[in-house]
C-alpha cells in the first residue's frame, strides 16, 4: 500500500498551487492530469526526483530479484 | 516529492453552481444578497453613480439551467454588485454605487470575482476529493487568505 498525498492552496486570487507527493511515474501523471482537467489551465509545471522512480510494486519486485542473486 | 503544478482557475458551471460561489463570496466579504435594492439604486440614478464592469476571463455560465436575464444583486452599504451572465456566455461584474470612485468601485468589483473564483474552485476541488475518497488531514485559512488542503489516500 502506498500513501499518496495531495496539498492544494488556493490562493486569495483563485490560483492554484498542487503538491502531488508519494505517487510516482504513471500515477502521479494521472493526478496531474486530473486536476488540471478538473481546475483549470497549467500555468507551471515542476517534476521531482520521485517521479522518476519506479512505482512501489516495481521496486519490490526489483528488491526480490537482487535477493535471489544473493 | 513528485510534482508541483500551478493551474489558472478556469470557472465553467451552471448558474446553481455559480449562485453557491457567489453566496459564499458574498458572505466572506460581508456582502447581503438583495434583489430590492435594485430599484432603490435605480431611484437616485440621478446623483452621481459611477459604474465599472468586470469580467471573469476564463469563464462560462452554462446556459441550460438559467433565464437571460437572471442575474444575483449584492450590497455592502450603498455599493451594489451585480453578477450576471453576459452574452458571451461569460460570467460578469457590475459594480455600482453613488458616491463611490471608479477606482474604488473596480477594487470591489475586482475583489469580489477573485473571492468569486477562490470559492468556485474550492466548492469543486472538496466535493472531488470526497468523490475520490480521500481523506482530510488539514484545511486552514492562512493568514494571506489563502486555503490550504491537505489530503491522503492509500493506493495498492
Amino acid at each position: 500500500m502506498a500513501q499518496h498525498e495531495v496539498e492544494i492552496t488556493i490562493s486569495k486570487s483563485g490560483e492554484v498551487r498542487v503538491h502531488i507527493k508519494g505517487a510516482k511515474g504513471k500515477s502521479c501523471l494521472a493526478y496531474s492530469k486530473w486536476l488540471t482537467e478538473l481546475i483549470g489551465k497549467v500555468k507551471d509545471q515542476q517534476l521531482t526526483s520521485e517521479y522518476y522512480e519506479p512505482e512501489i510494486k516495481a521496486r519490490i519486485d526489483l528488491e526480490q530479484d537482487l535477493r535471489m542473486d544473493e | 516529492m513528485s510534482a508541483i503544478l500551478v493551474l489558472t482557475p478556469v470557472v465553467i458551471g451552471s448558474w446553481p453552481v455559480i449562485t453557491a460561489a457567489v453566496a459564499g463570496a458574498a458572505a466572506a466579504m460581508g456582502l447581503v444578497v438583495s434583489e430590492s435594492v435594485k430599484e432603490t439604486v435605480k431611484e437616485s440614478q440621478s446623483n452621481v453613480e459611477q459604474s465599472v464592469e468586470f469580467e471573469l476571463s476564463d469563464s462560462k455560465v452554462l446556459a441550460e439551467s438559467m433565464a437571460t436575464d437572471q442575474e444575483i444583486v449584492l450590497t455592502k452599504g450603498t455599493i451594489e454588485l451585480s453578477v450576471k451572465r453576459d452574452e458571451r456566455g461569460r460570467c460578469s461584474v457590475c459594480a455600482k454605487g453613488v458616491g463611490h470612485s471608479e477606482a474604488e468601485l473596480k477594487q470591489v468589483a475586482e475583489e469580489f470575482t477573485q473571492k468569486l473564483t477562490q470559492c468556485f474552485v474550492y466548492d469543486k476541488v472538496v466535493r472531488e476529493l470526497k468523490n475520490k475518497e480521500f481523506q482530510v488531514v488539514n484545511e486552514e485559512v492562512m493568514e494571506d487568505e489563502s486555503i490550504r488542503i491537505h489530503v491522503r489516500r492509500w493506493m495498492d
